[in-house]
């Protein structure tokens, strides 16, 4: 029984040298002193297309506020909870109240990446003062 | 026998290049930027020139510093663009796309009766003559209320057989009744890899 106990030991140890330094590799520890969500926080609604990308990117926290100069600002926070660095291509696209998108010669497809464990903020600013909420496509990098 | 041997190997021999010829990707049109886009490690992309453009233009917006013109909306006047990079391609890129936004939207108008610009010449011509004929020194449309220059630069870097390529998208705003720069912004493109590659 007690070499039972210690050989599961032994194995549950090794189990963990071995799986801590893969997840422990690159992975990002993140302090911050905000504790409250951000008062410029909205709700937001994901359709998942591809499951694997939401299962490890996920937008934690949105934002929108209008700028300096009329037009809103989106911050997007996309935290990475897998074990690796993760590309992604994003692309935002802003609304009217009307929910027609606002044609735009500057909407394009950005390319960014997020280490294991720790996340990015992507940001948008609307192309006119018309706009009033956004739709962000996010998908996998190649 | 022998006969059948050798059709076997002339049709083994016709297989290998239509095999070939059926793997290889024919042409096709693309989302332009999108990301099926060929990404160059040491040369400027047509998806760098959208991202760059974006990057300045929403800085410019945000600021609000086309709402602190004399003139609504606000009068640009485009100096220079330079390409100050080892790539070759089309710099006034940016500059037009950046254009299109804000002059279709009715934020800026660009004085397009300036410098050697193609569309600039009849307009330059019917402003002379009716300044001529009004005696003025200058025409008001002529009267830009900022000026806007740009520049493009590099810094590549290797190890190994990694190449990394850093662009800078610099572009400035001055206020052309005091000459102080009232916007910069500067967007950097980074792109890292061996070889080039189709999609992102």
């Amino acid at each position: 029984m007690r070499s039972n106990t210690t050989l599961a030991g032994r194995v549950l140890l090794t189990t963990a040298l071995l799986v801590l330094p893969v997840v422990g590799c690159g992975t990002v520890n993140t302090t911050t002193t905000r504790q409250a969500p951000s008062e410029d926080q909205v709700s937001t609604r994901t359709q998942v297309n591809d499951l694997f990308t939401q299962i490890f990117l996920k937008a934690t926290d949105v934002r929108m506020y209008p700028t300096k100069g009329g037009p809103l600002q989106t911050q997007v926070d996309v935290a990475n909870d897998g074990f690796r660095t993760r590309s992604f291509s994003y692309k935002f696209e802003w609304l009217d109240a009307r929910g027609n998108v606002i044609p735009s010669s500057i909407y394009t497809w950005k390319a960014t990446s997020v280490p294991a464990g720790g996340s990015i903020m992507i940001s948008s600013v609307a192309p006119s003062e018309a706009a009033t909420d956004f739709k962000l496509q996010l998908r996998r990098g190649q | 026998m022998p006969r059948t041997l050798n059709t076997i190997r002339l049709a083994g021999v016709l297989a290998v290049p239509a095999v070939l010829v059926a793997c290889g990707s024919p042409a096709k049109y693309q989302e332009p930027g999108g990301t099926s886009s060929i990404v160059s490690v040491g040369e400027v992309d047509a998806q760098d020139l959208s991202m760059a453009a974006n990057q300045i233009l929403s800085e410019m917006i945000a600021t609000g510093v086309l709402k602190s013109a004399a003139h609504q909306p606000a009068r640009i006047r485009i100096e220079r663009f330079v390409n100050d990079t080892s790539s070759n391609f089309p710099v006034d890129v940016v500059i037009l796309k950046m254009r299109e936004q804000l002059v279709n939207s009715g934020q800026a108008q660009v004085v397009t009766a300036y410098g050697s610009n193609p569309e600039s010449k009849e307009s330059q011509d019917a402003l002379k003559q009716q300044a001529f004929r009004e005696g003025k020194a200058s025409v008001d449309s002529l009267d830009p209320d900022f000026f806007l220059t740009g520049k493009v630069e590099q810094l590549k870097r290797s190890a190994g057989s990694t190449k990394q390529a850093n662009y800078y998208f610099s572009l400035t705003l001055t206020d052309a009744r005091t000459g102080r720069e009232v916007f910069t912004k500067l967007a950097e493109v980074q792109k890292q890899g061996t070889k080039n590659s189709v999609g992102f």
